[in-house]
């Protein structure tokens, strides 16, 4: 089984939140609380595409799918069991 | 005058230009930093990625072209040579209609107005300035120059009048192509402003709905009263849902040569400005807000984009030391700083 939600947190963590994932809980909306931009959400989706081996298509960018790490986890569970 | 980090005094990536100042920044025994091996695996794809997403480009264009009523797409237009060059592909290659969009800040160098009218001229492209009031401009830019208001991550790759400038030009752009029916939103972002995901993505509402409501939170309320309507207004996002366009940037996949990018240009009889900094061809405010992140930062705000641009060997590691860490010329940063008062 992989740690989704971990492997994206270390991604944020490391690239946005200078090492700090204090105030980063798995529900907080990645926009609304200004952890990630929406140009930052691509390079998210970027580091999704190379670590997870799958290719997010232009429908799939929307919040649901990826504000939260509650959201990614939900989103690339169920596109790993499709592939 | 305040400080000015010059690099041989700073640790900066053996690889990339990154320094030791860049938050969360780790180097491994080699002096390589952790964002140049996250990016190796990418860039060693980048080439067969490009080739995908231009015929991706290609084909998007053909089903589209001609369909809308009056423009094909509504370009982001600052005269600087990314954008103009941008704007010269879509009506060369293309031959899309395109409405050209000025957003005038009151810091467009009078040699870049001279190049928008020029180059608008030589392509045959309609063209509208979007004149912000001097009072508006002058609040917005001072507060941002004088202080950060947007979250810490976004000032991990702007300033913070960069950030504030950019989310206006982007939300009348989209504003202007849902009104106009208008199915392409176009910028000239370099290669290294931008992961390639982002140079043809279909806006979101959902996300952009989102993405706005964040940035006008940054702004006080006093702010925040005489900048509301260049957002979108919150019943365009249900209104106009199934008209939301693409965002283009075009030169992410397409070869990225920036003394060709001016060769070509001066053929149009664009010019390269000679009173703007190191990384703007358009901007009399860009020295002041780069100088101003790196006194409260350390790091310079175009250093990712640079970096970004160094790994992907589209400049040299000497060319981005060059972009990065020379001393601005303190006549630009003081023009701007009396105009703002500060």
């Amino acid at each position: 089984m992989i740690d989704i939600k971990k492997k994206v947190r270390a991604f944020i963590v490391e690239n946005f939140l200078f090492g700090v994932d204090d105030e980063l809980t798995d529900a907080t909306s990645f926009l609304e609380d200004g952890v990630i931009d929406s140009t930052g959400i691509l390079e998210l989706v970027e580091f999704i595409e190379e670590e997870f081996s799958m290719s997010i298509d232009e429908e799939e960018l929307m919040p649901e799918n990826l504000d939260s790490l509650n959201n990614i986890e939900l989103f690339l569970t169920n596109k790993l069991q499709k592939k | 005058m305040g400080k000015f980090v010059e690099h041989s005094k700073l640790k900066i990536c053996e690889r990339c230009i990154l320094p030791e100042t860049f938050p969360g920044i780790k180097f491994d025994e080699d002096g390589v930093c952790n964002h140049c091996k996250r990016a190796k695996s990418i860039n060693a794809k980048a080439s067969e990625k490009k080739e995908k997403y231009r015929q991706r480009f290609d084909k998007l264009i053909k089903d589209t072209i001609n369909k809308a009523p009056v423009y094909d797409v509504i370009m982001a237009y600052s005269g600087g040579k990314d954008s103009t060059y941008t704007m010269k592909l879509l009506k060369e290659r293309y031959a899309l209609r395109i409405l050209a969009f000025t957003f005038d800040n009151h810091f467009v160098s009078p040699l870049a107005l001279d190049n928008i009218k020029k180059c608008a001229d030589i392509l045959e492209t309609d063209h509208i300035q979007f004149r912000l009031p001097w009072p508006a401009a002058h609040k917005i830019f001072s507060l941002t120059a004088k202080e950060d208001i947007f979250s810490a991550p976004t000032l991990l790759r702007a300033s913070s009048v960069c950030t504030a400038c950019i989310g206006f030009v982007k939300s009348i752009v989209l504003k202007t192509a849902l009104e106009m029916s208008i199915p392409f939103v176009a910028f000239g972002w370099s290669p290294g402003q931008a992961p390639i995901q982002a140079a043809i993505m279909k806006n979101n509402p959902d996300l952009i709905f989102k993405a706005q409501r964040a940035q006008k939170k940054a702004f006080p309320s006093e702010i925040k009263k005489i900048i509301n309507h260049y957002f979108l207004p919150e019943n365009y996002f249900e209104k106009f849902k199934e008209r939301f366009p693409y965002n283009i940037h075009p030169l992410a996949f397409f070869k990225y040569d920036e003394k060709q990018i001016i060769k070509e240009l001066y053929n149009i009889g664009w010019k390269e400005p000679t009173d703007t900094d190191t990384n703007s061809s358009n901007c009399l405010l860009n020295a002041l807000a780069n100088q101003r992140h790196i006194e409260r930062h350390g790091f310079h705000p175009y250093v990712w984009e640079i970096a970004n641009m160094v790994r992907q060997d589209i400049i040299s590691r000497e060319e981005g030391i060059n972009k990065i860490y020379s001393k601005q010329k303190e006549s630009i940063i003081n023009f701007a700083q009396e105009r703002l008062g500060l």
